[in-house]
């Protein structure tokens, strides 16, 4: 038994120095790391494939980690990262908080680290944040509200999981436009937690109360689909109006057939582009600025062939 | 004399209390909220937002009474939707296509866990959380990680459609499915061998009965009721979502032990999780309605759970 | 020989929920003497222990302790007080050695003590083994609890019982499971108890047993006291008069049945290791007992012939006709019935109702299509209920609220309405009350009447020769003698029980 412990941790070692070894450059290309939080859905899955396009047009390699939702697992992730020597880190946080030990490794490693869409409570400790104003992709959102129902009714807000970032900044934003309306009612504030079912099951519980909603505003697609469905089914697309952010491809294809009244991009390749430009220039010894913000774009009916 | 009828008084007690519980909530909400929560239409909804949990339910009974657990079915539930709805783009295939993969992958994904239990003794809490994570991850593999839609409108129509232009098609599966399981259950041989498995499966060996056969069949009736309830979903949210059903396995059992099955096994009835079925939707229903935040709803649907299983425990205590 | 009692309880009463199962019972116990405790289940035996030991709490009533009263609201403080009992139905930690059973909440430690101390097992593996060999008990400390037999486990309990040196020892029905042998090694040790001053409250249902061992005896009967007096004034005929109410002049009344043909002929029956190289016949009208001790083999041979286990090698005819038996439905379709010694884990679902309970094996006979007909199911159970006694308020009710006695008819009735030829009985009337165990004598004397054949695994002697026409002796997976009715004796059965090195030659001569 002891043998066969010993010859393990033989082979465990001899196969670790191979990976140690095979580090930061391979055939003179700088090697870079992306750790994406989780690769479940639409919005992780397009931001992860736009990095990857962004670092092609760098002529950099990248290597995509899914930290799968798992704080924990992440941090594992950047550490053996900073062991393997790559050239700079990349990382969408599975956690604001969390993810703190992770940062501070990098930091002290020497090697730049760049949060995207999302920014950690202790930003500082991390070189660069490039990402979206959840704010403002909340204010562009109800902006298009107000314009749409006339700058009165009773609206209700699906919200995403209570005390994400994306839905405290996209509330916020929705509250900072409404300050100036005071003839829209805000009747109903729930979360749906991002989910398709649950916003659906909310909506059609809404719509029995018989208040008469003149629009169901999401925090994201996911939700604003669920909500489209519930008052599709009651017939009533022509009395409430629904909106969502993330643009993603049925959010676009409602859109465009005009179910779903508007929604918003997060610009997920400018995004990308930046970050992966940012962190390269770090990696060079060049300076960036410590936050590049990147605009939401609104799409409705009018504008959403140029992103199908 | 005088203690049996005791004991009878208290069994008694015991089915109706949840009744009562039942009766108690509905008359509350119906106060609160006698204008939106007791319109017919309202009582319809409920009754369509208890449909899909109902049926994984009525599946989870068989397995808990047979003394077993399934935590595979939120993710069955996402893998077969995402399947049923990959088949269900416009001009590609006939609807049934759709219908029998989802139906077939939930059997099988059923017959794999319960050949694991059954002959690879592995205990089912094990068996299905593996292959919950399994097949979560085949889910989001087969679908790419993104919600897949574009659905027939015949597609859309499983679920969203009414029987006589009133009962949404959701509630007559539901019934359907309640009264094949209570069929099953109470009249047919194999219903008695699920509860002789459950109550002792010794002693169920030594009478003949086929242990293993048993096991694997609760697992594939549970397998097959998600894969349908997967199928509907999908029909309902007109997409194909991989993160879907999560944490639906635990709002079936939840409708189950509600509805008085001991989790040790081998009792219970059906109406049990009838009513447990449509508690868990009257309670989230009127809660929305009464604009309840979710997370206070969390806390009073875990409440009840509590509550209906304090009832057991005091009724087992009483009648031993 | 009054002298200051060690344990008085006096006018006890306690009800559950509404029924009254004991009332104004009293109890006194003197300083080493082994005090019986008799009367039929439902007399209240366990619940009045079960008060003693702090589990249920009396209704009123007080209990005295050398002169003064004491209180126990649980089973550890009766254990501070010096109080023990050895259950009828032992509850060891399955998954802990023998040692660390012993030891349990008491374990030697190593070095300091508090939470960071460490579990002493080398010292606990050998105090064991110190306490097993002073008494003689073949168990190894290091042996898992779940490796052991019933009788094992028993004696573990015992010895536990003996090592934390209880001034008042309570033996629920002791030597229900276990052999002869092991039944003089543990008198021997309740003497040895007696002399160093400890009292013994000893409950059981054998009547030879009580006059061996007990210097009182207190009988109740349906939560009442009797009567209580020194066990010389009494005899077996006065103390079951004082149990039952009423005379019971034979224990074991015998039917004369015709004893045809062969109907069953066992060869090279083995399952290794428990079971080598079994052969015998049994016979129309025939009541064959297989006596032997506690381990020899005879619950895995019936076990092996009724399909149980797979493994089982060797051929079996029934009637002439070769069958092959590969699980328990098998023997089933053979018209072969298995009444298990185990009610709770083989024999019923305690959880399910009578009528569940007594047509499960029947239902594909029943219901051939595979769909219940509650009115004809309703119909058979009824006839069952009536024809074996089963005294209950309603079929519906849950086996679990009966009695032993009614338990046990319970499973007959299950057996029976499979309509066997065969019907194998391990320890019928185990744990049962004397009334209870004469109907199941009568009853096995009807079916052989009726042309049945029955095999009876009896761990009693006196059972098996008062109620057998031939029996079969085993040991060590053998079958070591073969006696017919008239050469029936103690001594004989014994000889055989305990031949463990034939076997060995046998296998030496193959």
């Amino acid at each position: 038994m002891r043998k066969v412990i010993l010859m393990v941790l033989a082979i465990m070692l001899v196969m670790s120095t191979a990976v140690f070894s095979g580090g930061q450059q391979e055939n003179g290309v700088d090697k870079y790391a992306l750790m994406m939080s989780h690769m479940t859905n639409s919005f992780t899955i397009t931001l992860s494939n736009a990095v990857k396009a962004a670092a092609e047009d760098l002529g950099v390699e990248l290597v995509v980690f899914d930290g799968g939702q798992d704080v924990s697992k992440q941090i594992s992730q950047v550490e053996s990262a900073i062991n393997q020597g790559y050239a700079g880190i990349l990382i969408e946080p599975a956690s604001v908080d969390g993810i703190k030990p992770a940062v501070t490794a990098a930091s002290k490693a020497g090697i730049p680290i760049v949060t995207i869409n999302q920014k950690i409570t202790n930003q500082e400790l991390a070189d660069a944040f490039v990402g979206v104003e959840h704010v403002e992709g909340g204010e562009i959102e109800m902006k298009y509200v107000v314009e749409a129902i006339g700058g009165k009714g009773k609206i209700a807000f699906l919200l995403g999981p209570l005390g994400s970032d994306g839905q405290i900044g996209r509330t916020t934003g929705y509250y900072n436009i409404l300050e100036d309306y005071p003839d829209i009612e805000v009747v109903y504030e729930q979360s749906a937690n991002w989910r398709t079912d649950e916003a659906l099951k909310l909506a059609e519980n809404w719509l029995q109360t018989g208040v008469e909603l003149v629009a169901i505003v999401a925090n994201n697609d996911g939700m604003a689909m669920g909500a489209l469905k519930a008052v599709e089914d009651a017939k009533m697309l022509d009395k409430i109006k629904i909106f969502g952010v993330d643009a993603t491809d049925d959010a676009l294809a409602a859109v465009a057939e005009g179910r779903l009244s508007a929604t918003v991009s997060q610009s997920t390749e400018a995004q990308a582009l930046a970050a992966m430009d940012a962190l390269v220039k770090l990696a060079n010894g060049e300076d960036v600025p410590s936050e590049i913000i990147v605009g939401h774009t609104l799409i409705t009916k009018e504008n959403v062939a140029d992103f199908q | 004399m005088k203690k049996l009828n005791n004991i009878m008084n208290v069994q008694l007690m015991r089915e109706l209390g949840i009744v009562i519980v039942f009766v108690v909530i509905l008359a509350i909400l119906m106060i609160l909220s006698p204008n939106a929560f007791a319109r017919p239409a309202n009582l319809m909804n409920i009754f369509k937002q208890a449909s899909i949990n109902g049926i994984l339910a009525m599946g989870m009974m068989f397995v808990i009474i047979s003394g077993g657990i399934d935590l595979s079915v939120g993710s069955i539930v996402a893998l077969t939707g995402v399947v049923a709805a990959s088949f269900a783009h416009p001009g590609e295939y006939p609807l049934i296509v759709p219908i029998i993969l989802a139906l077939v992958i939930g059997l099988f994904i059923g017959w794999f866990n319960g050949v694991g239990i059954a002959y690879g003794n592995i205990p089912p809490f094990i068996v299905t959380l593996g292959t919950m994570t399994m097949i979560r991850g085949v889910a989001l593999i087969v679908s790419k990680g993104a919600p897949v839609f574009g659905v027939t409108d015949a597609f859309e129509n499983i679920a969203g459609a009414f029987l006589f232009d009133t009962i949404p098609l959701l509630v007559v599966y539901f019934i359907v499915i309640t009264i094949v399981s209570a069929y099953i259950l109470t009249k047919a041989v194999f219903g008695r061998r699920v509860y002789a498995i459950g109550g002792n499966e010794i002693s169920a060996a030594f009478s003949g009965i086929k242990v293993e056969k048993i096991r694997i069949m609760v697992y594939m009736i549970s397998g097959l009721f998600a894969g349908f309830a997967g199928l509907l979903l999908a029909s309902r949210t007109v997409s194909g979502i991989p993160t879907a059903g999560q944490s639906y396995e635990l709002d079936a059992i939840a409708a189950v032990i509600i509805g008085g099955v001991s989790m040790s096994g081998g009792s219970g009835r059906w109406y049990g999780t009838v009513i447990g079925a449509l508690l868990i939707a009257v309670i989230g229903n009127g809660l929305d309605i009464l604009n309840v935040s979710s997370h206070y709803q969390l806390v009073i649907k875990g409440a009840i759970i509590i509550v209906a299983v304090l009832l057991d425990v005091k009724s087992k205590e009483r009648t031993a | 020989m009054v002298s200051v009692p060690i344990l008085e309880m006096k006018n006890i009463n306690k009800s559950f929920s509404s029924v009254k199962v004991l009332n104004d019972v009293q109890l006194s116990i003197q300083p080493g003497e082994v005090h019986a405790l008799m009367g039929e289940n439902g007399a209240g035996k366990s619940t009045l222990m079960n008060i003693l030991m702090g589990v249920h709490s009396a209704d009123s009533g007080e209990i005295y302790l050398d002169g003064a009263k004491i209180v126990n609201s649980n089973p550890k403080e009766a254990m501070a007080k010096g109080i023990s009992m050895i259950h009828q139905e032992l509850n060891p930690v399955l998954d802990m050695d023998v040692s660390e059973n012993i030891f349990l909440g008491r374990e030697i430690k190593k070095g300091t003590s508090g939470i960071l101390s460490i579990v002493n097992k080398k010292q606990m593996r050998h105090e064991t083994q110190k306490l097993f060999d002073a008494v003689g008990i073949d168990i190894q400390p290091s042996a898992l609890m779940r490796d052991l037999s019933v009788a094992q486990s028993q004696l573990v309990e015992i010895i536990k019982a003996i090592s934390i040196s209880a001034r008042i020892i309570i033996m629920d029905e002791p030597t229900s499971a276990i052999t002869e042998k092991e039944v003089d090694i543990l008198f021997e040790q309740i003497r040895k108890l007696r002399e160093s001053g400890v009292a013994i409250i000893y409950i059981s249902h054998k009547m030879e047993e009580i006059f061996s061992i007990a210097d009182s005896i207190t009988v109740l009967r349906d939560g009442q006291f009797v009567s209580s007096d020194n066990a010389s004034n009494l005899n077996k005929d006065k103390l079951i008069k004082l149990m039952v109410g009423r005379e019971l002049t034979e224990i074991f009344p015998k039917t004369e049945a015709e004893i045809g043909e062969v109907v069953m002929e066992v060869n090279n029956y083995s399952f290794k290791p428990k079971v080598r190289n079994v052969n015998f016949n049994l016979r129309r009208g025939e009541i064959l007992g297989i006596a032997g001790l506690v381990g020899a083999g005879r619950s895995e041979l019936v076990e092996a012939l009724f399909g149980v286990h797979k493994s089982a090698e060797g051929s079996l005819f029934i009637n002439g006709q070769d069958v092959k038996i590969r699980q328990t439905g098998d023997a089933i379709k053979n018209k072969i019935a298995l009444i298990t010694e185990d009610r709770k884990q083989t024999g019923l679902n305690l959880i399910a109702s009578i009528e569940d309970n007594i047509t499960i094996v029947s239902l594909d006979k029943l219901f051939p299509r595979g769909v219940i007909n509650r009115h004809k199911e309703d119909e058979v159970v009824d006839k069952s209920i009536v024809k074996f006694g089963v005294k209950a308020a309603s079929k519906k009710n849950k086996v679990q609220s009966l009695s032993g006695g009614n338990q046990q008819k319970v499973v007959i009735a299950k057996w029976l309405l499979t309509d066997p030829q065969i019907i194998i009985m391990d320890e019928p009337t185990r744990g049962i009350d004397v009334g209870a165990k004469r109907d199941i004598y009568l009853l096995i004397g009807e079916l052989v009447k009726a042309g049945k054949s029955v095999l009876m695994i009896s761990s009693e002697i006196q059972e098996v020769m008062g109620v057998a026409d031939r029996i079969l002796v085993m040991a060590e997976g053998r079958i070591t003698g073969e006696l017919e009715r008239k050469d029936f004796s103690q001594e004989k059965i014994m000889h055989y029980a305990s031949q463990f090195n034939r076997g060995k030659e046998d296998e030496e001569t193959e």
